[in-house]
C-alpha cells in the first residue's frame, strides 16, 4: 500500500473513532458551558441508547441477568436499524429532561463536588442495573444490512461501509446544533445564558426552558452514538465509562462550551488513536520493527498532557475560567 | 433546632474549642464531665490510644468473638483488607475533605503502589519494611507529576483531569508494560519474606495478642494504619493543615490572604497520595498479588464511595466507610445468609451512595455524630 493510501486510511478510521467522542463530547461541553453542570452519568446515556437501539432494532438473546431467569432472555422488537436511529434519541431525549428536571435540577446550587458525586453514583447504579437486568456478558450489535460490508473507494481501496455512515451522521448531526446554537434565537438564549445567565433573567427570558431543550439535546447525542457506535463496539454494562473518559479529554483539549472546539479534539483524539493502531517503527538497518498499537490508548492521554500543558484553557476555550 | 459546638466543627481538629464552649454551658456534674470527656477525647494522644484499642479489638470482633463473629462471618483476611483500605481512604480524605479536592485518579497512586511492591519482591528484596518504603518513595514521585499536570486547572477540571490521567497509566500498564506488570494477568510472582528477617507474616501472634490480632500481618498493618493516623493528625493539627481548611472553605479569601494555594493544593495531593502508596503497597503484601484493576478507574470511585459513605472530614468516617463497602463486597455477595440480597449487592451500595450524597452528605459517621449531639442535648436539657 502506498503511504498516501495509508494515509488516508488512518484519517477515515480516525475521522470515524472521533465521531463518536465527538457525539459524546458536544452534550458534555454544552451542558457543562450552559448549566456549568458535571455530568459523569453521560456515559450511562450512552449505554442507554446502546441498549434500546439492541432492543428496537433487531432481537436478541440473553443468555444472563434476571430478565432471562423470569423467561425474557429472547428480546427485541425488530424493527430494524433505522427505527432505532429514530427512537433511540427521542428516548434518550426525554431520559435527559428527566435527568434535568429531577437529578441536576436540585443540584444546581451545590458544590461540583456534590454534583460529581452524584452522577458518578448514577453512573454506577444504571450500570449495575442493566448489569442485573441483561446481565453482564457481551452482546453483538449487528450492522445494519445496507449498510454492511465494504466499499470501493479511490486510492483507500476497500473500505467498511457502515464507517462511512458514521462520519457521515455525525457530520450531519454536528452541522444541526452548530446551526441551531449559532443561527436561531433559541440559540442565542443559550449562548447569553452562558456568557451570563442573571443577566438574561433579568431581561425578562425564562432561561429554564432552553437549560432542558440544551440539556435533552446533549443526552440525545450521547445516545444516538450509542445507536451508531454500536455495531463497532461490543455491547456491555460497563462500556459507558471507556467513552465517557475521552469523552471528557475532548472537552478539556478542545475548550468547554465550544461545540467546533468539541470537533477539533475528537478529531484530533481519533485520529492520534488510529494513528498509533496503523503504524509502526522500522528501521532495517537497525532491525528495528516495532507496532505501537499498544501504545494507542496512551496516546491520546499524552496528546491530552500536552495540549494541556501548552494551552491549559484548550484549543478554542476562551481565558475565562467557571468558577 | 439548636446547632450544639460539636455539629459545626469536625471535632478532632478543634484542640481547645471546648473548653471554653463546655465550660459555659452550666457546672451541673453532668456537663463539667462531658466537658472533661470532651477535653480529653480531642487530645491527638487520645485519638491514637483510640485508634489502637479499636485496630486490637477489630479482628477479634469480626473473626472470633462469640455471637459476633457469627452475625458478621468474618475472617482474618477480610480485617487486613479492610485496614489497608482504611489506610487509603483516610489518606484520601486528606485531599477531599479537608481541602475540598475530589480526585478520581487514586487508583493510579495505589496500583503503583501496589504495583512497586509487588515488582520488588518478585525481583529485588523480600523484606516487607523494605519493600513497603520503596513503593512508597516511588508513589511519591508519581504524586508530584499527576498532581502538576492535574492542578494545570482548578475546579471540576481536577476530577476529569485526575481520572484521565489514571486511565493513561492504567492502558500503560495495561499493554505497551505489561512486560513489567504481566498485563491482564496481573502481577504474579509476588515473594513477601519474613518480617526483619525472622517472623513470617502468615504465622500467629503469641498468647493474647494472637487472640486479639490473628496473624502477623495484620499486626504489620495495624502498625502502618496507627503510623498514619498519627501522622495525618499531627498535618491536620499544624499550620499546614489549617492552610487546607483555609482552602476547603474559601480558595479565594486563601489566595488572598497570600497563601499559595496551588502549591498547598500539590502539597495535600502528594501528602493523599503518599498514603495511598502505602496502602497499595500493603495491599501487595496482604494478597501477594496485584491485579491490573487495582490501577483501573473503579478503585479509584470505590474509594471515593468508601470515604463519601463513611464520612468525610473525619478520620474515622472513610476506616467505616471502606469496612462496609469490603463486608458487602466480600461476605453479603458470597450467598447464605445474604443471598436474597448477594447478586444485588453493587446496585444496592450503588443506591445507598446515592442516597448519602443527596440526604446525607456527612456520611454515616455524621448521622452517628448528629444523634450523639442530640441525645447530649436532651440529656442536659433535664
Amino acid at each position: 500500500m502506498s503511504l498516501l493510501a495509508e494515509a488516508a486510511r488512518i484519517l477515515l478510521n480516525g475521522l470515524q473513532t472521533g465521531a463518536i467522542y465527538v457525539l459524546l463530547a458536544i452534550g458534555l461541553s454544552i451542558i457543562l458551558g450552559t448549566l456549568k453542570f458535571v455530568n459523569f452519568a453521560h456515559g450511562a446515556l450512552y449505554v442507554v441508547g446502546l441498549y434500546v437501539g439492541l432492543l428496537v432494532s433487531q432481537e436478541t438473546t440473553f443468555s444472563q441477568g434476571q430478565l432471562a431467569e423470569f423467561g425474557f432472555g429472547t428480546l427485541g422488537l425488530d424493527l430494524g436499524f433505522l427505527a432505532a436511529l429514530i427512537i433511540v434519541p427521542i428516548v434518550v431525549f426525554v431520559l435527559g429532561i428527566a435527568m434535568e428536571r429531577f437529578v441536576a435540577r436540585p443540584f444546581y446550587d451545590r458544590p461540583d463536588t456534590d454534583q460529581i458525586l452524584l452522577t458518578f453514583g448514577l453512573a454506577i447504579v444504571a450500570q449495575q442495573a442493566f448489569r442485573v437486568l441483561f446481565g453482564g456478558n457481551s452482546q453483538s450489535f449487528s450492522q445494519p444490512e445496507w449498510a454492511s460490508g465494504a466499499v470501493e473507494l479511490p486510492l483507500v481501496g476497500g473500505f467498511p461501509q457502515w464507517r462511512l455512515w458514521v462520519i457521515a451522521i455525525t457530520g450531519l448531526l454536528v452541522v444541526l446544533v452548530y446551526a441551531l446554537i449559532e443561527f436561531t434565537d433559541f440559540g442565542l438564549t443559550v449562548r447569553a445564558g452562558t456568557q451570563d445567565a442573571e443577566m438574561v433573567q433579568l431581561l425578562g427570558i425564562r432561561i429554564t426552558r432552553p437549560y432542558i431543550v440544551v440539556f435533552g439535546i446533549g443526552a440525545a447525542l450521547a445516545g444516538v452514538a450509542g445507536v451508531v457506535g454500536g455495531p463497532l463496539t461490543v455491547v456491555n454494562p460497563t462500556v459507558g465509562t471507556d467513552v465517557l473518559v475521552p469523552a471528557f479529554l475532548t472537552v478539556v483539549i478542545g475548550g468547554l462550551g465550544s461545540i467546533r472546539g468539541a470537533v477539533l479534539g475528537g478529531l484530533i483524539l481519533g485520529i492520534t488513536q488510529s494513528f498509533l493502531i496503523q503504524w509502526s517503527l522500522v528501521i532495517p538497518a537497525l532491525g528495528i520493527d516495532y507496532g505501537f498499537a499498544p501504545w494507542s490508548q496512551v496516546g491520546i492521554y499524552a496528546i491530552a498532557a500536552v495540549i494541556l500543558l501548552v494551552r491549559p484553557q484548550g484549543l478554542l476555550g476562551s481565558e475565562v475560567e467557571i468558577s | 433546632m439548636h446547632v450544639s459546638d460539636e455539629g459545626a466543627n469536625p471535632t478532632e481538629t478543634e484542640p481547645d474549642r471546648g473548653e471554653t464552649v463546655g465550660g459555659s454551658t452550666g457546672t451541673t456534674p453532668l456537663s463539667d464531665v462531658r466537658a472533661r470527656w470532651k477535653r480529653v477525647r480531642e487530645r491527638e494522644s487520645t485519638i491514637i490510644g483510640l485508634t489502637i484499642v479499636g485496630v486490637a479489638l477489630f479482628p477479634y470482633l469480626l473473626v472470633r468473638a462469640p455471637v459476633i463473629s457469627e452475625l458478621l462471618r468474618g475472617y482474618q483476611e477480610l480485617a487486613s483488607l479492610i485496614l489497608v483500605w482504611g489506610i487509603f481512604a483516610i489518606g484520601f480524605d486528606l485531599l477531599l475533605g479537608r481541602t475540598g479536592l475530589l480526585s478520581f485518579g487514586h487508583a493510579a497512586l495505589w496500583g503503583t503502589g501496589a504495583y512497586a511492591a509487588g515488582w520488588l519482591s518478585a525481583n529485588v528484596v523480600q523484606s516487607p519494611l523494605v519493600i513497603v518504603g520503596v513503593a512508597v518513595l516511588f508513589t511519591v514521585v508519581l504524586s508530584v507529576v499527576l498532581g502538576v499536570l492535574s492542578l494545570r486547572r482548578g475546579g471540576i477540571y481536577f476530577a476529569i483531569l485526575t481520572l484521565a490521567f489514571a486511565q493513561m497509566i492504567y492502558f500503560m500498564a495495561s499493554a505497551p508494560l505489561s512486560f513489567i506488570t504481566g498485563g491482564d494477568n496481573g502481577l504474579t510472582g509476588v515473594d513477601i519474606g519474613p518480617l526483619l528477617g525472622s517472623v513470617e507474616l502468615g504465622s500467629e501472634l503469641p498468647s493474647i495478642a494472637g487472640t486479639l490480632l490473628g496473624t502477623w500481618r495484620y499486626a504489620f498493618i495495624a502498625v502502618a494504619l496507627v503510623a498514619s493516623v498519627a501522622v495525618i493528625l499531627r498535618i491536620l493539627n499544624s499550620p499546614y493543615g489549617v492552610v487546607f481548611r483555609a482552602i476547603h472553605g474559601n480558595e479565594r479569601r486563601a489566595e488572598f490572604v497570600g497563601f499559595d494555594v496551588r502549591r498547598y493544593k500539590l502539597a495535600a495531593f502528594v501528602l493523599s497520595g503518599t498514603f495511598a502508596g502505602l496502602a497499595g503497597a500493603l495491599f501487595t503484601v496482604q494478597g501477594e498479588y496485584v491485579p491490573l484493576a487495582s490501577l483501573y478507574w473503579t478503585t479509584s470511585g470505590e474509594v471515593v464511595i468508601m470515604t463519601v459513605l463513611g464520612g468525610v472530614g473525619t478520620l474515622i468516617g472513610p476506616v467505616i466507610g471502606a469496612g462496609i463497602y469490603l463486608w458487602v463486597e466480600n461476605v453479603v455477595s458470597g450467598g447464605y445468609p445474604f443471598d436474597w440480597i448477594g447478586p444485588y449487592w453493587h446496585l444496592v451500595l450503588g443506591l445507598v451512595f446515592v442516597i448519602v450524597v443527596v440526604l446525607f452528605p456527612q456520611g454515616i459517621w455524621g448521622i452517628v455524630e448528629d444523634g450523639r449531639s442530640w441525645i447530649t442535648e436532651r440529656l442536659e436539657e433535664r
